[in-house]
């Protein structure tokens, strides 16, 4: 090295510095932005499209909505304030906040009817068209004002209408917004450069957000330690929670969420038809050391799908304590027990935490003498055999539902995918009755019995073993604040952010 | 002679305490939530793992899956191995050249990469990765004994053998396979390291084991989740899995400088 | 020179034909019906014919075979079933990834392996070529995916020092190249050490002393210019276990390689995306060995000028 020709010297130093400013310029972050970590990429900015909890969450930022959801999940206005013309007509007026599109545009009520108009075009294929095949037509009265027109009436309507309205050009030229977003809210877009870092930025005050994408737990949380990211939300082994908590420069918070965790089982395999044997399982779980060990603080056992604050959640309810006593009797008297146990095969997806929290519901189950095979798919494969009805026992969540409507999605025995998401195929006339005297229930409170009744049912009948609801969590430096959870996990809490320098 | 004995030990010490361990009430798949990810100390040995199982039990259950595995698979690929490439050697001509080709195309994967994609495709399970790592295995032991049944094939007493009249198939199992033993058991001491790596490594992929079972592999690769709080996951299976391969290499290396050593005395003495 | 590089070529083409061989017939050795596993059965009859056509799956296995070799040669390698991108776009995504991390591997390793081949070789017998052995032996029975991790746990968690895992400029490369790099270094040391004993017995090498030069001179100038041409090849041949090795180093790291790239199609089962990974795999191991084959004629002059057997 010490004599090198003169041409090969200067190509050396001229490599040196090339890979000193490449270094220096892959490194240098902005240090002003927040950096949110995430566990999963967020996959579409089209509130049209975008069915994912990620993207449905960024989404909420970027665009506007015309109604939202309170405290105990009851519809407010958000975009805009509405009036029930007739039982099949309702009137919506736009208020004066968040009228005004990325890309200069005024949102007006022509916007509102294509939005809605291009997810109503079965040829468009959007996947939130299902929740709104009632809407018979959409009548723009003026900038302001649009009606929507129902088939049926239904007294719960407005709550369906939760998509972020896009510009009425980009919908009715067919554009699809994937990788950016044209949108109205608190947000807007600003660079989407690769799979793991999406920023955008908030418009009152021009502070800027990174969604910064770490898969590995074991990274995000270093990262998080050493100030390459400011935030987590949830996502993460409570041993790590822990291990944050311990640390003083990290805040940890923690709240009860509404995602609904449960067993799900196929009522057409003839073991699992037997009432018994679902019972048997649900009283065969320790529901109470699953979530003292394995879960975050806040998780609450649960009994249903709507949480106990909700308008229409179970207030009294008889629950399926810990007996394993009497779930090998059950067993028994199906004609289950030693020397012929039974068999059942569970299947989840490959996420670890799941996985996980099945090897010990096969424990728990094997203790009173089931034995349960456990199968892990990829997420594809899993998703389409629990549509298709190809299992016994599975396990999965119900994320941020609001809308009791999410009922005859779930249990009606005409929801049976792909209409809806009846993966049991449970079929009950009595549940679903009530589902329908609920919908049409003009009278408040008669609308909260019959939701009550329908639950109780529920609970009976055991279509789902429900398990609990999720807590959610955040960790930030301790350089941030103004972050508050929200019961279901959405990133609002970004809007009052801050970030101390 | 102290290092081939504390070698030799080693192995001693797995295979029977695998068997042992099969016979022993252990408590591999029984979860103690309250023991979650406990390091080791004085009540436990070494300590538990993410669902309170305890790593002592689950690692003498990996040993004995990583033993049954290593000795099976090389147990195929030494038959196969050694019969193809001994006949292939001898009887020569046009079957020869297509079982060189053959050996040639299975050597053109790099290393695992054919047992990875054969596991991968096959579906995971510990009865593929026998399958797998045999089908990819028998190829360097038909290779070597090939090369070695050309060297030997000319020798006088296998020349005297053929003129007396014996059958072909005498000739390669009661001269030929004999006279290239030695170098074959060494390659295969080597191949017990290799597979007991590769068993892991496909364990830790995720293609071996499934849940519940324990091996080596899947334990370092669960253990790799939990490293910022309980690194005892990951380095009590990573030191068993490394003392073994450690113990079984010295082995063979001692084994291979004895034979040189014999074949140098051979030459000189021929 | 000239027959040996024909014949060279000659019987690696043979070897190629037979390596896009296996692995075409990889994928039929699914149990079961292909187009169900790729599905995941949860298709319409309608979507599992359409499938089944566009892969030519209901022709006789023959024309699948030709069809195969066709496409090949277009450099059309499918589509993959998960992104529906073209599978050589993907493939093209994630080879710079692996190709720096390869070249970074082989230099940690030369790094490592020629001190640690030359001392062992010089010392031969005593302390320092036991150590060095020693050392060499504990990295061939240490496999990566055991030492990944343990580098993390040491350089990432307890020290700080480095990133734990994905490509996130230089300072991310070092770990996984050093993971690769000991695992090549530990069997390219004993090669060299045992080339360089060989060379070093040689007359010339005893000449060159009893001239008067130094042992370190003899060492540089003589002896490892004639050991190099074994060494050369074993590089050659250690590339292979490098792109091997890979596919566990890129997983345990986060690296966007190829590796990972089988890795996560397997997992995904995108069996297009699979086969794919598996022939350039194996085909760039193929080319280098030839390469290599030529390169070491080449310089080998006995070869070169065509010396009669």
């Amino acid at each position: 090295m010490s004599d090198l020709p003169g041409s090969l010297s200067w190509l050396w130093k001229g490599c040196s510095l090339l890979i000193i400013l490449f270094m220096v310029a892959c490194s240098t972050p902005d240090n002003h932005a927040i950096r949110f970590g995430l566990a999963n990429a967020p996959i579409s900015l089209d509130p049209r499209f975008a069915t994912d909890a990620t993207s449905a969450r960024i989404n909420r930022l970027l665009y506007q909505r015309l109604v939202d959801f309170d405290e105990q999940f009851r519809v407010v206005p958000s975009l805009a304030d509405w009036q029930r013309i007739n039982n099949t007509r309702y009137r919506f007026t736009l208020r004066d906040v968040g009228r005004l599109f990325e890309n200069g545009e005024h949102l007006t009520a022509t916007d509102v009817k294509a939005t809605y108009d291009y997810i109503l075009d079965a040829g468009n294929a959007s996947p939130h068209r299902g929740s709104l095949l009632n809407i018979k037509d959409i009548v723009v009265i003026d900038d302001n004002t649009v009606d929507f027109m129902l088939n049926n009436a239904d007294p719960l309507f407005p709550s369906f209408l939760v998509i972020g309205i896009v510009p009425a050009s980009v919908a009715t030229q067919g554009q699809v917004l994937n990788k950016y977003s044209i949108g109205s809210g608190a947000f807007r877009f600003v660079d989407w450069p690769g799979n793991d870092q999406l920023i955008i930025e908030r418009r009152r005050d021009k502070q800027r957000i990174e969604f910064i994408h770490v898969q590995d737990t074991t990274v995000r949380v270093l990262k998080l330690i050493r100030g390459e990211v400011d935030m987590l939300q949830n996502d993460l082994p409570k041993e790590l929670v822990r291990y944050l908590e311990k640390r003083e420069s990290i805040d940890v918070d923690h709240l009860m969420g509404n995602n609904f965790s449960y067993l799900g089982f196929n009522l057409q395999d003839p073991l699992l038809a037997d009432k018994r044997i679902r019972q048997a399982i649900a009283h065969a779980l320790n529901k109470k050391s699953l979530i003292l060990f394995l879960l975050g603080g806040e998780t609450v056992s649960a009994n249903t799908l709507l949480t106990p604050d909700h308008w229409a959640g179970l207030k009294t309810s008889q629950s399926y304590d810990y007996n394993p006593e009497f779930a090998r009797q059950l067993l028994k008297s199906a004609g289950y027990h030693q020397s012929h146990p039974l068999q059942l095969e569970y299947k989840t997806s490959s996420d670890p935490f799941r996985i996980r929290i099945a090897t010990i519901i096969q424990q728990q189950l094997a203790e009173v003498g089931i034995k349960v095979r456990l199968r892990s798919f990829d997420w594809a494969t899993f998703y389409g055999d629990i549509k298709a009805g190809r299992f016994q026992m599975y396990s999965l969540s119900w994320v941020g539902i609001k809308n009791p409507e999410i009922f005859r999605y779930v249990f009606h025995s005409e929801s049976i995918p792909p209409k809806g998401a009846n993966r049991g195929r449970y079929s009950s006339t009595v549940v679903d009755e009530l589902i329908t005297k609920a919908e049409l229930s003009v009278d408040a409170d008669q609308r909260v019995k019959y939701y009550q009744q329908l639950q109780q049912q529920l609970l009976q009948d055991l279509p789902y073993v429900p398990l609990w609801y999720e807590e959610h969590f955040m960790a930030t430096n301790k350089n941030i604040s103004g972050y508050q959870l929200v019961k279901d996990g959405n990133y609002d809490g970004l809007n009052q952010v801050m970030k101390k320098l | 002679m102290n290092r081939v004995n504390l070698s030799v030990g080693i192995m001693i010490i797995w295979v029977l305490g695998s068997l042992i361990g099969q016979w022993l009430p252990l408590d591999v798949n029984q979860i103690h939530l309250e023991a979650i990810l406990k390091t080791p100390g004085a009540d436990n040995w070494f300590g538990y793992d993410d669902l309170g199982r305890p790593v002592f039990d689950r690692l003498l259950s990996g040993s004995y899956t990583s033993c049954v595995v290593a000795l099976t698979v090389i147990a195929l690929s030494v038959s196969m191995g050694t019969v193809i490439g001994t006949l292939s050697a001898y009887l020569g001509g046009g079957f020869d050249h297509i079982i060189t080709r053959i050996i040639d195309i299975f050597l053109a994967f790099p290393g695992i990469l054919l047992a990875i994609a054969l596991a991968g495709i096959m579906g995971p399970g510990i009865d593929n990765v026998v399958i797998a790592l045999s089908v990819v295995g028998w190829v360097g032991f038909a290779r070597l004994a090939r090369a070695q049944t050309l060297s030997v094939k000319h020798r006088e007493h296998v020349i005297a053998a053929e003129v007396m009249g014996t059958g072909r198939m005498k000739i390669i199992f009661r001269h030929l396979i004999p006279l290239i033993s030695t170098p074959v058991l060494v390659e295969a001491t080597f191949g017990v390291a290799s597979v007991v790596i590769a068993e892991a490594g496909l364990s830790f992929l995720g293609l071996g084991v499934q849940a519940p079972d324990a091996s080596w592999g899947s334990m370092i690769r669960d253990g790799t989740r939990y490293m910022l709080v309980a690194p005892h996951l990951v380095l009590i299976p990573g030191l068993a899995l490394m003392t073994v391969v450690l113990a079984v290499n010295l082995a063979g290396d001692r084994l291979r400088d004895k034979l040189d050593v014999k074949m140098q005395i051979n030459k000189s003495g021929v | 020179m000239l027959r040996f590089i024909l014949a060279r070529l000659f019987s690696t083409i043979i070897v190629v034909f037979g390596v896009a061989c296996l692995v075409f017939l990889l994928i039929h050795l699914v149990p079961g019906d292909p187009v169900d596993m790729m599905l995941g059965e949860n298709a319409q009859m309608a979507d599992r014919q359409a499938l089944r056509e566009a892969l030519g799956l209901n022709q006789p296995v023959g024309i699948q075979l030709l069809n195969y070799f066709v496409h090949l040669l277009q450099g059309d390698l499918g589509t993959s079933l998960h992104s529906r991108e073209p599978v050589v776009q993907i493939l093209a995504e994630r080879i710079p990834a692996t190709v720096e991390l390869a070249i970074a591997s082989l230099l940690i390793s030369c790094l490592i392996a020629f001190p640690l081949g030359i001392i062992a070789a010089l010392n031969k017998g005593r302390a320092w070529d036991k150590t060095a052995m020693g050392v060499s032996m504990l990295g061939v029975s240490v496999p990566n995916f055991l030492l990944g991790p343990v580098l993390i746990l040491v350089f990432s968690i307890y020290l700080g020092w480095l990133p734990v895992s994905g490509r996130d400029g230089l300072v991310s490369m070092i770990l996984p190249a050093v993971t690769l790099g000991t695992a090549l270094a530990a069997v390219l040391s004993r090669m060299i050490r045992s080339t360089l004993l060989e060379v070093l017995h040689e007359d010339f090498i005893r000449t060159a002393r009893a001239k008067g030069d130094s042992y370190y001179q003899v060492v540089i100038r003589h002896a490892l210019p004639n050991a190099m041409l074994p060494i050369i090849t074993l590089l050659g041949l250690q590339l292979g276990v490098l792109l091997g090795g890979a596919v566990i180093t890129e997983t345990v790291f986060s690296w966007p390689g190829i590796g990972k790239l089988t890795i996560d199609s397997i997992m995904k089962r995108d069996y297009p995306v699979i086969q794919a990974c598996v022939l350039l795999i194996s085909l760039t191991y193929v080319v280098v060995n030839m390469l290599t084959d030529l390169v070491y004629a080449w310089i080998d002059p006995r070869i070169r000028l065509g010396q009669s057997s």
